[in-house]
């Protein structure tokens, strides 16, 4: 129910479209507040600069803008929960041969889009704005006496209720090969206990499906409880319900009972035993798209054009094109740390979305694409 | 007590500054959108002239000129034309990538069918400088601009099969200002609010009961070994750590 001095009368007179502030008053709280469980959406995004968001920041979008509705449906795919009526792809707007310009680089960029998400290069950082929580471990919570620092972005490392947290901005992301499926793991889903980390969404992609791109996810990581008979994740009872509650855990700070009430409430029975296991949750990066000019350079993935030879590995370098300029603009980190942004252990990086993790070779420049054996010119390499 | 009194306004007056300032830091607006914003409200002067090149000359003279994509200074236009909204006013400006559109269709004189008469003006002009308003007794021939538009945008997305084709798909309409609409008591209560939206809205009442934002659960097709399931959600089964 609304607020009791909410004038329901004037804001029904004043009917209008959605919002970024309608939308963001639900999702951008997402785990409890503030850009908690987004890695890029946070109420940042009312006033973005346009170097945080281009669409949002420097065009105000609003999100049915992209988020397109019928009959009160919303289209969008979510990675944390399986609903989705519809889909939103960069692609809808910016076809699939994106780079427009003509020039050999905007070839070879669309060549790129084939096997990359554009945010890999559009966004490189996420949390660009604000830092997000990416680390939440439940089985330190309870310690009333606990004081909790600051970290160097002035977020607590801790909260009684909650447990033990890490905080991460300017992040860069996991790279992984994404179809756009995700495996997920429901209540009552069985899960291995003896593996090291739990899966609870994980995207389904390989290098040899076309259909799949590296994609950029953050990794929502956390150590849960898991029914040690039954094998599957256990649901706490936190909030309590009035003032007779005896089972809340943010009112009595007894996991067991927490688990039995949580359980109950969800139909599944709590075996009366469990074991803290760590936790996983991708999250696909979709916003805060920066502007073009500040997308990643080629250097910044391929170590191969760092040096003096660069398009000249394969094109002649007798035109009037400055080669080491294209292929070494682009975000420079050291703008974005001028920014105000914590990226200065960036500048300079290369190898940025780590070839060997993603089942490359190598650079494959050097190497080869994941299709294409491309190397011409210059000795095979081992 | 003078000295009182002349602290007292200076400090009100310092609140006076800082509560301006922060409404001031409250107005924020979006740089591309405003400059696009800006150029939409200009009216141009009337071409009343133009050279009335066959089509097929018109593209040749402009590839032969060398007019390219290059020359595209305008990347992105709001189309929201004074012009149209004199009489008027039902939809939001038309967001027109201009850069993106050449860049298709690598033809300019598909748009820039004709060009003024007088030699010195450029080879290229903005469409609101040829199409004004419409039913001009002056240039019966000319179609006003909102005509331009609908004609040019939407025989071109239907040829092409791409791009939007109906009104939704370019523009949002505007809310009607709902003052005069809304019959409401003072005080209303939420249940008296939502049976008074419905007494026009009822469609998107129902519509509105069967959405994911409403259930809370709906289908998953992108989730392996649920594709057909349609009871999935953080209101049924979805987990988190968080």
């Amino acid at each position: 129910m609304p607020k009791k001095d909410v004038d329901l009368k004037f804001v029904a007179e004043n009917v209008g479209h959605s919002s970024r502030a309608s939308c963001g008053g639900c999702h951008f709280n997402g785990g409890g507040g503030d850009a908690i469980k987004h890695a890029d959406m946070s109420r940042q995004l009312l006033k973005p600069d346009r170097s945080c968001d281009i669409h949002m920041g420097g065009y105000d979008f609003s999100c049915t803008e992209c988020h397109k509705t019928r009959n009160h449906k919303i289209s969008g795919r979510s990675s944390s929960v399986p609903v989705a009526e519809g889909m939103v792809s960069c692609e809808q707007c910016h076809s699939d041969q994106p780079h427009y310009c003509g020039s050999l680089l905007d070839h070879h960029l669309n060549t790129h889009s084939k096997t990359l998400d554009c945010n890999v290069c559009h966004s490189p950082v996420f949390a660009k704005c604000k830092p997000t929580k990416t680390w939440w471990d439940w089985s330190k919570a309870g310690d009333k006496n606990r004081k909790p620092k600051k970290d160097k972005y002035g977020k607590p490392d801790y909260n009684w209720k909650k447990g033990e947290f890490k905080w991460e901005e300017s992040a860069v992301p996991d790279y992984v090969w994404d179809s756009g499926y995700m495996n997920r793991v429901f209540i009552g889903d069985k899960v291995d206990i003896n593996a090291d980390i739990i899966n609870l969404t994980e995207p389904v992609g390989s290098i040899n499906d076309p259909g799949s791109k590296i994609t950029p996810f953050k990794i929502m990581k956390g150590i849960q409880a898991v029914d040690a008979d039954y094998d599957y994740i256990l649901v706490p009872h936190l909030y309590p319900r009035n003032k007779e509650d005896k089972t809340a855990y943010w009112k009595n700070l007894d996991w067991e009972k927490a688990f039995e009430d949580g359980m109950d409430a969800v139909g599944l029975e709590y075996s009366g035993s469990y074991k803290w296991k760590e936790t996983w949750m991708y999250w696909r990066l979709e916003h805060e798209v920066m502007p073009a000019n500040m997308a990643l350079s080629c250097v910044q993935c391929h170590e191969s054009l760092k040096g003096d030879k660069t398009c000249n590995r394969c094109h002649q370098d007798n035109r009037n094109i400055d080669f080491k300029k294209i292929a070494q603009k682009g975000t420079d980190f050291s703008f974005m740390k001028s920014k105000g942004r914590d990226v200065e252990h960036l500048i300079e990086k290369t190898d940025y979305i780590n070839f060997k993790a993603l089942g490359y070779k190598g650079d494959p420049i050097i190497h080869g694409g994941r299709f294409k054996r491309l190397p011409m010119g210059y000795k095979k390499h081992e | 007590m003078k000295i009182k009194m002349v602290r007292k306004i200076i400090f009100l007056a310092g609140l006076v500054i800082l509560a301006t300032a922060l409404c001031m830091a409250e107005v924020w607006k979006a740089p591309d959108q405003e400059k696009a914003r800006e150029k939409a409200k200009k009216i141009v002067p009337f071409i009343k002239e133009y050279k009335d090149d066959c089509k097929i000359n018109r593209k040749i003279c402009l590839m032969d000129a060398g007019i390219s994509i290059k020359d595209v200074k305008d990347v992105y236009f709001l189309l929201d034309s004074p012009i149209i909204k004199k009489r008027e006013d039902h939809y939001e400006p038309v967001r027109f990538a201009h850069k993106r559109h050449a860049a298709l269709i690598q033809d300019c004189s598909m748009c820039h069918h004709y060009r003024p008469k007088d030699e010195n003006a450029l080879e290229t002009t903005r469409c609101s400088a040829c199409h004004q308003d419409s039913f001009n007794p002056d240039h019966p021939e000319r179609i006003g601009i909102k005509a331009a538009y609908h004609q040019q945008c939407v025989k071109c997305h239907t040829a092409e099969a791409k791009g939007p084709v109906d009104c939704k798909g370019c523009h949002l309409q505007k809310v009607p200002d709902h003052k005069d609409l809304v019959k409401l008591p003072d005080n209303a209560d939420p249940f008296q609010v939502t049976a008074e939206c419905l007494r026009c809205h009822d469609t998107q009442g129902e519509d509105m009961l069967k959405t994911a934002h409403w259930l809370w659960k709906g289908p998953s097709p992108y989730t392996t070994g649920h594709r057909k399931d349609i009871m999935h959600g953080k209101g049924t089964t979805a987990l988190n750590n968080y």
